[in-house]
């Protein structure tokens, strides 16, 4: 019998007419890595909660066929007592922790104390694998004061010590910057090794496809396909359901090169064989100039939240109407310029020109007509318990006539596609969902210069090619886009001009092309290629593929 | 919900979690009215929100908690002297929302004199034994001073004060409180709601 | 994270004593002065507050804690002095203002149990954690839900606040104003607090979640990463303390009996 064993499992949620899950049946071994993948609302994070039980003893709802795991029915025994077999780590790093425990070391115990574990074996667990994931030197602070990274260790680490035989990682680096990421996926490397199950639900395609045994892809809640990562990743038709594969398949696809078995190529490694030395790249080249008028500029700006640590030092920056990333680690500053701009923080020396015009004077609310602000968390604007009115809050207050705000709030849910979401409650929406709430609230207002903190954050790929539809149209209407970016294909797919910054200085300023050819600065920045580039960098290629038509545009395969 | 058991509770670890985020909303309220500079306490928003979500008890032991906690930690040891107040103020706003009286604005003011009353009733003669009849409010006590020097009981003197200090305060927390329940998700308001059971689909 | 709690350990004595000892004095210095009745007891119980907090260096820090309530024990006297209905005594006056000796002394009993409260309450809170206190509870046999809840108010306000603050920065951005009349202040409530009302909410049940697959909704045994052992000096500070409130009692009823 395997460890695992779902057999026709069907969910409903309470107050909902929809089957979340339809029809799930599924065997896991013990000891095997399983990926699922699908996009936002398919089911993915309802089946993990079903593994645990969670779904349906914690949600209620309605239920039918069954869980069990290790023999355990899911449905009846307690989750408290599933938790000792099944670990659930899941996006949010904040709502993991306890709440309760000052100390890094004793939110680790905090599971251990509930299952009565004796003090110097809670010890000896903690010790170890507070160790194992690198965070024994933070075991005396505050949790609440770690990074994202450092905080959703700290949650893999509180399972752990609970030796479960399972368990469970619910995209687990969502919500973190690309840093925090690669500490978990090298936590999550460490766990593969150590032969626990591991069942991983991701958007980073390439890491589900590097790690996993087979993956499992769902939409709509029902089983689209389960098995090999190069079987279900070579299937026809995956984007469909909303999945985009690794790039390196899809030019594999495009190239027609496929391993022995038939399977399209899923990583670098099974890849590099069948095109090395096959494949010849030729140069493209291009320069980023001004475009337009001067919109916004910034003039020797200095800033610092405590005197004698400034956090930007002297940036002189001069915006058109080019679409421009501003991309670099966190603490680079980035954060801290855009509000500069914005007027949410005054510069302590240096000043900041609209159109020419001073803004020293002005107010964070008197300049919303000009300058738009999206920040990351649309949680922290969303108040009124209709999408609609509160798309319409920012253009009434700038003192929009209510039909004209209606009209504009109405076009702009048009552009983040939620026009049949007007009457919902914005709560009831999913986090993707609620993120693009939150930036028609900002564009209805149709200011001049729109700012976007991170707006790729917790989409799917299907999410992501809105994102870019959008910053093309925002363009077209003559917005100048600015975003704070960590994701560096839409870096290379959606900006003409890139702006670099490291320890509160643009170190360099550029095309995506320019940008990403300049080693130096890349790694100064703590930055890394675009899939795309990397692969073709990977195949011998000295320039820079800045998209997949660009990829198969320039080389030359001979098969 | 109605026509049901009232004081039906759960106590999972969902309405667990959910007291010390209300005793949160609680002080966020009270910091939020003094930062705006409003002539209003706005202290026990999250006490009424408890007691909408998870009924009378937990809107009691919210209420409760909120001052023993605070008066236990924050130095404010006055604030414990009030628990009582606290608590009976959760527990009537739970009855009357799970009687459907915060189903609509016009009900939800209802709720709010139901508030304003218990919280005369209680304060009032603690206001009587600890302080001599003051609420410390400067309105109030500037009531309280006019009553007394016109010689009207003691008593009378000191419910005045608290009628000027607490009704206001408690239609205001209410409506607050009905803006903030319509805002939330059935997500969570189905999370606490005690009389749930799982279908089966098969 | 700034933490609400006003607990620091200065590394004096009183750190060391167990909460609940503190609990004992507080009772003794609360009930001790009310039930021997003399105004003279409350002077004791404000002196032996006032020493204990000197011992421990924390007498400045208790100063901030009361010093609010100065105000109302002042309205007070100026209230019960001038008007209070028992006032049959003049004691001195003010220009037409008459203060009288009855309305003045039920003034300073009141004063003097404010002052009495805040301070043997202010022992407790400046010299021990809360989530200590709430610890030994729950080994004591509270509820660790009791105590759950007692820890988990200290780091939720703390984040509710940082929420706040960016709370803010996202409405003004999409002009709200919040400042300037009282009616602009009072519309911008709602903006302000209903985003970290909601979200709080909301994510108790991701937190709910998290405990639960930690085990924290089971009714089996526990166990304890530390313990902390009650020194001698503290079974003897709690006897003695109760001895005393007992003969406090004592003496009250044999009073009452003659």
């Amino acid at each position: 019998m395997a460890y695992i064993e779902i057999e026709n499992l069907k969910y409903r949620y309470p107050r909902t007419d929809r089957l979340a899950l339809d029809g799930i049946t599924l065997k896991i071994e013990k000891g095997s890595f399983l990926g699922i993948i699908g996009k936002n609302g398919s089911g993915k994070s309802t089946l993990a909660s079903a593994i645990i039980g969670l779904v349906p003893q914690f949600y209620k709802g309605a239920y039918g066929g069954s869980v069990r795991i290790d023999g355990l029915d899911a449905a009846k025994v307690p989750v408290t007592e599933l938790a000792r077999k099944v670990g659930l780590v899941f996006q949010n790093p904040f709502n993991q922790l306890s709440g309760a425990k000052d100390k890094v070391y004793d939110e680790v115990c905090f599971g251990m104390q509930n299952f009565a574990i004796a003090p110097d074996e809670m010890a000896r667990r903690a010790d170890d694998i507070l160790k194992r994931l690198g965070i024994y030197e933070f075991r005396d602070r505050n949790p609440f004061d770690l990074s994202g990274g450092q905080m959703q260790r700290v949650a893999i680490a509180s399972i752990l010590v609970l030796n479960p035989d399972v368990i469970i990682l619910d995209e687990p680096t969502s919500q973190l910057d690309p840093a925090g990421s690669e500490e978990v996926f090298r936590v999550v490397e460490k766990l593969r090794e150590s032969g626990i199950t591991v069942i991983m639900i991701e958007q980073k395609i390439d890491k589900i496809a590097d790690y996993s045994d087979s993956i499992l892809l769902l939409d709509d809640g029902r089983m689209i396909a389960y098995g090999s990562p190069s079987e279900v990743l070579s299937m026809d038709g995956i984007e469909s359901h909303g999945v985009l594969p690794p790039a390196v398949t899809r030019i594999s696809r495009k190239l027609s090169i496929r391993k022995p078995d038939g399977y399209l190529p899923v990583n670098i490694e099974e890849a590099g064989p069948l095109m090395k030395g096959r494949i010849a790249f030729r140069d493209i080249s291009d320069k980023s100039r001004s475009t337009g008028p001067e919109m916004l500029r910034a003039e020797d700006l200095f800033f610092h939240y405590r005197e004698g640590l400034d956090v930007l030092k002297g940036v002189n920056l001069s915006f058109d109407a080019r679409p421009t990333a501003i991309i670099g680690q966190n603490g680079a500053g980035k954060t801290t310029l855009a509000k500069l701009m914005k007027g949410l923080l005054k510069p302590s020396s240096g000043k900041i020109l609209f159109k020419g015009k001073d803004t020293a004077g002005a107010t964070a609310a008197s300049l919303a007509p000009s300058i738009g602000y999206v920040f990351q968390n649309p949680d922290d604007q969303i108040f009124k318990p209709r999408v609609i009115d509160e798309v319409m809050f920012g253009p009434l207050n700038i003192g929009m006539a209510a039909e004209k705000a209606k009209e504009k709030a109405s076009a702009a849910l048009h552009m983040v596609k939620l026009d049949n979401a007007m009457n919902r409650n914005p709560y009831d929406l999913d986090l993707h969902e609620r993120k693009m709430v939150a930036l028609a609230s900002v564009i209805a207002m149709e200011p001049d210069v729109i700012i976007l903190d991170e707006p790729t954050i917790a989409q799917d790929d299907r999410g992501k090619d809105m994102i870019r539809g959008i910053i093309k149209e925002l363009h077209k209407n003559g917005m100048l886009v600015i975003s704070i970016l960590h994701d560096m294909d839409l870096v290379a797919l959606s900006f003409d001009r890139v702006i670099v910054m490291a320890h509160g200085q643009v170190i360099k300023d550029g095309s995506p092309r320019e940008v990403f050819s300049d080693s130096q600065a890349l790694m100064e920045a703590g930055l890394e290629l675009p899939h795309v580039a990397s692969l073709a960098r990977a195949l011998g290629d000295d320039g820079i593929k800045l998209s997949e038509e660009e990829f198969l545009s320039s080389c030359t395969f001979t098969g | 919900m109605e026509g049901k058991n009232i004081f039906r509770t759960k106590f999972d670890v969902a309405s667990i979690v959910l007291i010390p985020a209300c005793i949160g909303i609680n002080y966020i309220g009270k910091l939020f009215a003094s930062a705006l500079k409003l002539p209003l306490w706005l202290d026990s928003i999250g006490t009424c929100l408890g007691a909408c979500l998870g009924g009378p008890i937990i809107g009691g032991i919210c209420g409760a908690a909120n001052n023993l906690i605070y008066g236990l930690t924050t130095g404010d040891s006055i604030t414990l002297i009030y628990a009582l107040t606290s608590l009976f103020i959760g527990f009537f706003v739970g009855i009357m929302a799970r009687a459907g009286f915060m189903k609509s604005f016009p009900k939800s003011l209802l709720t709010a004199l139901v508030a304003g009353g218990v919280a005369i009733v209680i304060s009032t003669p603690l206001n009587i034994v600890f302080w001599g009849g003051q609420t410390g409010n400067v309105w109030g006590d500037a009531v309280f001073a006019a009553s007394q020097a016109a010689s009207l009981p003691l008593w009378l003197s000191s419910l005045f004060d608290e009628i000027i200090v607490d009704v206001p305060d408690k239609i205001i927390t209410l409506i607050l409180t009905f803006i903030i329940l319509k805002a939330l998700p059935d997500k969570l308001t189905a999370l606490y709601d005690a009389d749930d059971e799982v279908e089966r689909l098969d | 994270m700034k933490s609400i709690s006003l607990y620091r350990d200065n590394g004096t004595w009183l750190c060391r004593v167990h909460p609940f000892t503190k609990l004992m004095y507080i009772a003794a210095a609360i009930l001790c002065p009310p039930i021997l009745g003399s105004l003279w007891a409350y002077a004791a119980a404000i002196v032996v507050d006032i020493i204990i907090l000197v011992s421990a260096k924390s007498l400045k820090r208790a100063k901030n804690l009361i010093i609010f309530s100065f105000t109302i024990i002042l309205t007070i006297f100026i209230i019960k002095g001038l008007f209070d209905a028992e006032n049959a005594t003049p004691a001195f006056a003010i220009g037409p203002a008459v203060f009288y000796k009855e309305g003045l002394m039920k003034a300073l009993r009141t004063g003097a149990v404010i002052i009495n409260m805040l301070l043997s309450f202010s022992i407790l809170v400046l010299t021990s954690k809360p989530e200590d206190i709430a610890d030994e509870m729950e080994r004591h046999g509270f509820s660790p839900r009791l105590s759950y809840v007692i820890s988990s108010v200290f780091s939720i306000i703390p984040q509710m606040m940082g929420t706040m603050d960016t709370i803010t920065d996202a409405q003004r951005s999409r002009g709200m104003e919040t400042e300037g009349s009282l009616g602009k202040r009072m519309k911008a409530f709602i903006p302000l607090i209903t985003p970290v009302v909601t979200s709080s909410l909301i994510n108790t049940r991701e937190r709910a979640i998290a405990l639960e697959v930690r085990g924290f909704g089971g009714k089996g045994k526990r166990s304890y990463l530390r313990t902390w052992q009650k020194h001698r000096g503290d079974k003897a500070m709690t006897i003695s303390l109760a001895i005393l409130i007992i003969l406090a009692s004592i003496w009250r009823v044999i009073v009452w009996l003659i």
